[in-house]
């Protein structure tokens, strides 16, 4: 019984990190309708940017974490204005076939410039372990699970009553008539990315304080896929319910069937998870089912 | 006060939707755009916005002046912060946001949240529906109460010449009266010129001061919207009437009696 309350808490703090990344995927997909596949890659190169600033320059916390945010940013803007911009009006197809390229590129430039396997960042967080129940907890998990929160109401609020976040939900509905309102869609649209890649360098960086910068942070991505896709690609609050889910199914799952079948069965399920989403609910929990008068 | 000289607007290089469209929106007037399905009327609504760009189309030749400037190769947000406002056609409201956040969305641009808050109690006043429904999803809205928001999304960008592209579209005769009403009321309380694209002429021309008949991508016709609502073409072919100005019978063979003289 004392294993069930840690897979649990573990499970669902690991999960509301899934989910922060997962809404930086439905963030760009609600506004531009772009499925950003690049998304494990933008986790991956903002930690080792992390251990880079932290480790191998050796600055400051603060200083450190702040680059991390600008250069997160900065990437966004980036990908936007020089990746997707040029390909604004072509098919969709191509638009999302870019980002697969981005994601090669990701992680070539990644091992090129960080040829280690695996590093560690300097500990963020106090060391010693919290008690809850039976369960032992090292603080990581709840300190991710706190931030993962905050961030989650900062980003409603923003779009409920931000003008610019209302902006962005209506440029997800219709983009031309956001035009005719004399909206630049294109600001829109990098606004997103930028937000997306920041959401991952968060998520990269406490993931990377949980468990180490290794390549493996490329499947944060795609389990922020799986996040998205039981959520709804749409939704921002499926994505919210749907990233503890998934860490929970992750981890109940690994921690119970592991001894019974095979070891990694745990990083199988989300994936379970997707394909049996995909036959019952292809809109997902919570996605936007089009709204149609007839 | 807007200008177009002689445009002509093509769309992917080669299909030449207008061929050479002029026209004046005189500051705070009405001005009717006329003609059937496929004349180039949302074209040429399109091309003033900025619209085109993003379809493909271009203005080929002629220019675009508001207030003596050219602005035929802005872009639609710039031409948007200028105060130059399209409804598109097929009220296109934002489906998942509710009334009101529609209706910030139109008031994107503007600084002064004193004078947006106010402004959307101005909406409010013309279309009290609205305000009842403030709170519910947009999508669901019936069809007239989504013309009215998105007629109000354009009141909120205080605009200074605002395009409406067919409001009557697909509306009860009742309503359609309503809605044009509020438009007139809009433009006389404001100042704020209008340019009206519309196939239901009779209701057009009720309001408007000036109007052009547009077909196959040129003005064939213009004039004050007494002179045209007297006009026999105009009567005869957008308004059903025959020339004695009685309704026309489609009973007999040979139901048309004239020729459009600006042929």
């Amino acid at each position: 019984m004392a294993e069930l309350l840690q897979f649990v808490i573990t499970g669902i703090t690991v999960g509301m990190v899934y989910a922060l990344i997962a809404l930086g995927f439905v963030l760009v997909w609600k506004s531009s309708g772009v499925a950003n596949l690049a998304l494990g890659q933008l986790v991956l190169i903002s930690s080792w940017f992390t251990y880079g600033m932290l480790v191998q320059a050796g600055l400051p916390l603060w200083l450190g974490l702040l680059l991390v945010i600008l250069f997160a940013l900065a990437l966004g803007w980036v990908i936007e204005r020089f990746i997707l911009r040029p390909l604004i009006a072509q098919p969709i197809l191509s638009l999302i076939t870019v980002t697969l390229g981005l994601a090669f590129f990701i992680e070539g430039a990644v091992s090129f410039i960080w040829p280690k396997s695996v590093a560690a960042l300097p500990r963020l967080f106090p060391q010693q372990p919290v008690h809850i129940g039976t369960a032992v907890v090292s603080q990581e998990y709840l300190w991710a699970a706190a931030i993962s929160l905050i961030l989650f109401g900062l980003l409603s609020l923003y779009f409920r009553y931000h003008k610019m976040g209302i902006a962005m939900r209506a440029t997800a509905d219709d983009q031309r008539a956001v035009q005719a309102c004399g909206i630049p869609v294109t600001k829109i649209f990098s606004m997103s990315w930028m937000l997306a890649c920041a959401l991952a360098a968060i998520g990269g960086v406490l993931m990377s304080c949980i468990g180490g910068i290794t390549f493996g942070l490329v499947h944060t991505g795609l389990k922020a896929f799986s996040v998205v896709i039981l959520g709804g690609l749409n939704s921002f609050l499926g994505a919210i319910i749907a990233g503890p889910i998934i860490g929970l199914a992750e981890n109940l799952g690994g921690g119970y069937l592991t001894p019974l079948t095979w070891p990694g069965v745990r990083e199988v399920i989300p994936f379970i998870i997707i394909i049996i989403v995909m036959f019952l609910k292809p809109y997902g929990l919570f996605g936007e089912v089009r709204i149609e008068r007839i | 006060m807007l200008k177009l000289n002689n445009i002509e607007v093509a769309y992917l290089n080669v299909i030449r939707v207008l061929h050479g469209v002029s026209l004046n929106v005189e500051d705070g007037s009405i001005v009717a755009l006329l003609g059937a399905n496929g004349a180039g009327k949302s074209t040429t609504l399109k091309a003033i916005s900025g619209l085109l760009h993003v379809e493909e189309g271009e203005v080929t030749d002629g220019s675009i002046e508001w207030n003596g400037e050219r602005m035929d190769n802005k872009s639609a947000e710039e031409i948007g912060k200028l105060g130059i406002i399209q409804a598109l056609e097929g009220r296109r409201v934002f489906g998942h946001l509710t009334t009101e956040e529609n209706l910030l969305v139109g008031a994107y641009h503007r600084k002064d949240r004193h004078t947006v808050k106010e402004d959307l109690k101005m909406v409010y006043d013309y279309f009290p529906r609205l305000k009842e429904l403030r709170h519910n999803t947009a999508g669901y809205l019936s069809g007239g109460e989504q013309q009215m928001l998105v007629i109000g999304r354009a009141m909120m960008a205080a605009p200074k010449l605002m395009m409406l592209d067919e409001p009557s579209l697909g509306l009860a005769p009742l309503l359609v009266e309503e809605i044009y009403n509020i438009i007139q009321r809009f433009n006389t309380e404001h100042k704020t010129s209008v340019l009206l694209v519309e196939q239901n002429v009779r209701i057009a021309l009720s309001i408007a001061h000036y109007g052009y008949v547009v077909e196959n991508g040129r003005v064939v016709l213009d004039g004050s919207a007494d002179f045209l609502k007297n006009n026999e073409d105009v009567k005869e072919f957008y308004m059903g009437l025959s020339t004695v100005g009685t309704k026309k019978s489609y009973r007999e063979v040979k139901h048309y009696k004239r020729r459009k003289r600006w042929l």
